[in-house]
């Protein structure tokens, strides 16, 4: 049975098509344009390098922050239940599941098959999550794919008190005037996520094993704060920004 | 203004009903009813007394003084076209913009002329000291008395007596204000009116708790706290009666109010004031109804109409937001017995000790009964820092929980 999963995120959009337990293709595109149009597009690309024809798509479930607007999604499901459903079947010991995307960030709690059983969100703003440090790259100008790494090499964590986007890239740039190293405020900013998320896992109870969702997982220094902070290992998939559409995917699939 | 728009509100629904009907609601009633006060509080025609929550209305009602509920009066400012003004005009005042949404349009629009003048303020020192501020703050811009209510936290017999004998210098201090007597006929009269009210409320709430209800997520919104600003008078009874009977009818229909119900939900403090989605999506997508609102509840005994002050004081002390949250909790995790509910929603509203001041209490509390709470994050009543796509995810995130769990009861 083949099937699809798409994840209308508030950046970037994910398509992942299934057989079974095969994944046949991935698409990624930035969100950009009208929603619906920019779903096509990736969907056509998914099924292009599936080989396949898009009547053979026994079922497609949409989520992300755009799924209601997919019109040939046949069911939309929360990111949360998508998450969750990914990381269960990538990591079947996986109980904390952290998703840190463009504009949100969630931990989500589940048990053995799989089911969540409880889930926090970031509240109100954008600090935390993924446009928070695009922000703040821009505003060391250093390229964002650069910063995880450069975290890690730090002398003396600089402590980033804001707990605002806007006010913290102010705060940021006050520190490069005043000449601390690149690093030590890229560490300090880390840090400051992995705080909010680290209350976010306490307000739900860690449970091993924890894995990271999301494009943010793919930051190492980000990983590594969380690591840190929570004392354990956190486990990362090889494609972190396409979970929620596996988890789609295979939503899709166990549907009846 | 504002009066033209309880008019409309008033003549439009009076006309819907004329041209059918069928169409009548005890929903419709409440509207037609609050329309008809809001247009007495803002015709200049009646004393006016601005009051805030835990305030017996109906003894106000006994002396012929017209209640001002301030949070009332706030969410309906909020229905107007005017309302995101008022809200900017309480912020370039310097009410800064995370306080409580119902404050900051009380200043809003008192500071615009926006809100009547009345003969004299009443605030109690509970549930909220924002609100107690609020109200000192308009007393200043209306230069009117501001009468303080000191509600003790909790029940005992001296605290009793200590608060009917101030709710006597209450009535005294609005007589002198006003200029209306008090008289004994007419405030045993409005005790008799209020027992009646409370016995039909408690019916209602009985029948609420069916499975599946007869209410859905919209019938008793706000209910526990409009209903009562007509304490103590014969329309609180035809209202109450109105909503016993529609959902007596629907019993016998075979009618539940959210057709095939399968989640039952808590609704915790207050409504999201201003027009959304959520409820509808929750009755539409999920089958879900909110079954019982926190403070659509009865908390009190019926007052003695031979010696009305002890069984007020005993009502305003009684009520879940009155005191320690450990206290409200027990009234929660009651509630969430008898309606039998599969999940609690908590806004949380911005600003507010009774919203996000006491959500970890409650959610370890119902964590142990096995109901899950969820948190969101609104502020209730300023609709621009509504996001709504945000709160759908989450809203979904938690139905699509529930459904993946056996039930609790």
């Amino acid at each position: 049975m083949i099937t699809a999963g798409i994840d209308l995120g508030s950046l970037s959009t994910k398509v992942l098509i299934l057989e079974d337990d095969n994944i046949l293709s991935t698409s990624i595109l930035t969100t950009g344009e009208e929603g619906a149009l920019v779903a096509k597009k990736a969907m056509d690309d998914a099924i292009k390098k599936a080989n396949i024809s898009f009547e053979e798509l026994k079922n497609i479930v949409s989520t992300g922050y755009g799924r209601r607007l997919v019109p040939f999604a046949k069911q939309s499901k929360s990111e949360m239940l998508c998450h969750a459903k990914g990381s269960h079947w990538l990591f079947p010991k996986a109980r904390t599941v952290i998703d840190v995307g463009a504009e949100s960030s969630k931990v989500i709690r589940i048990n053995e098959n799989g089911v969540v059983e409880d889930f926090a969100g970031n509240d109100k703003c954008a600090a935390g999550t993924g446009v928070f440090l695009d922000t703040m790259a821009k505003a060391l100008e250093v390229p964002l794919e650069e910063i995880g790494q450069l975290s890690l090499e730090y002398k003396e964590k600089v402590q980033i008190s804001s707990m605002c986007a806007v006010f913290a890239e102010s705060e940021v740039v006050s520190h490069v005037h005043k000449g601390i190293p690149r690093n030590d405020i890229l560490a300090g900013i880390h840090e400051s996520i992995a705080d909010r998320i680290f209350g976010m896992v306490n307000r739900i109870g860690m449970q091993n094993d924890v894995v990271m969702t999301g494009g943010v997982a793919k930051n190492i220094g980000m990983v590594r704060a969380l690591e840190e902070k929570l004392g354990t290992k956190i486990y990362i998939p090889e494609y972190p920004q396409m979970i929620g559409a596996l988890g789609a995917a295979l939503i899709a699939r166990n549907s009846k | 203004m504002i009066l033209q728009h309880f008019e409309n509100q008033e003549s439009g629904i009076m006309n819907a009903i004329r041209e059918n009907p069928e169409s009548a609601s005890p929903r419709k009633k409440l509207a037609l009813e609050t329309a008809r006060l809001g247009k007495r509080l803002y015709s200049n025609t009646d004393d006016l007394v601005w009051a805030g929550p835990l305030i017996p209305f109906d003894l106000l009602n006994a002396m012929d003084v017209t209640p001002a509920f301030a949070e009332f009066i706030a969410s309906i400012l909020v229905s107007t076209d005017a309302g995101p003004l008022f809200f900017e005009n309480a912020e370039q005042a310097g009410y800064a913009s995370d306080t409580c949404g119902y404050h900051r349009m009380l200043m809003g629009s008192a500071l615009k002329g926006m809100i009547p003048t009345p003969k004299l303020l009443i605030s109690a020192m509970s549930p909220c000291t924002g609100g107690l501020a609020a109200m000192e703050n308009l007393a200043r811009v209306f230069k009117k008395d501001l009468f303080i209510l000191h509600i003790p936290q909790k029940e005992s017999d001296h605290g009793v007596r200590i608060l009917a004998d101030h709710i006597r210098d209450m009535a005294e201090s609005v007589s002198s204000h006003t200029g209306k007597v008090l008289d004994n006929d007419r405030l045993r009269k409005a005790m008799e009116n209020t027992n009646k009210t409370r016995e039909i409320l408690s019916d209602i709430y009985t029948l609420a708790q069916q499975v599946p209800s007869p209410v859905n997520g919209r019938d008793l919104s706000n209910f526990g706290i409009v209903l009562p600003l007509f304490f103590g008078t014969e329309v609180g009874i035809e209202i109450a009666q109105a909503f016993y009977d529609e959902l007596k009818s629907r019993i016998k229909a075979n009618r539940s109010g959210v057709p095939g119900e399968r989640i039952r939900l808590m609704w915790l403090q207050n409504r999201i004031q201003f027009k959304n989605n959520l409820v509808k999506m929750l009755e539409k997508e999920f089958n879900a109804s909110i079954v019982v609102d926190e403070l659509n509840v009865i908390t009190w005994d019926p007052i003695d109409p031979e010696d009305p002050y002890i069984g007020l004081a005993r009502r305003s002390i009684s009520s879940p937001l009155n005191g320690t949250v450990e206290r409200r909790v027990k009234q929660i995790v009651k509630l969430a017995e008898a309606y039998k509910i599969d999940g609690a929603i908590n806004p949380c509203h911005w600003g507010c000790r009774q919203g996000t001041g006491a959500r970890g209490l409650i959610d370890s509390r119902m964590k142990e009964i096995g109901v899950p709470v969820l948190n969101l994050e609104v502020d209730c009543v300023d609709p621009r820092n509504f996001a709504e796509g945000q709160l759908i995810t989450r809203i979904e995130a938690f139905m699509e929980m529930i459904e993946s769990r056996p039930s609790p009861w």
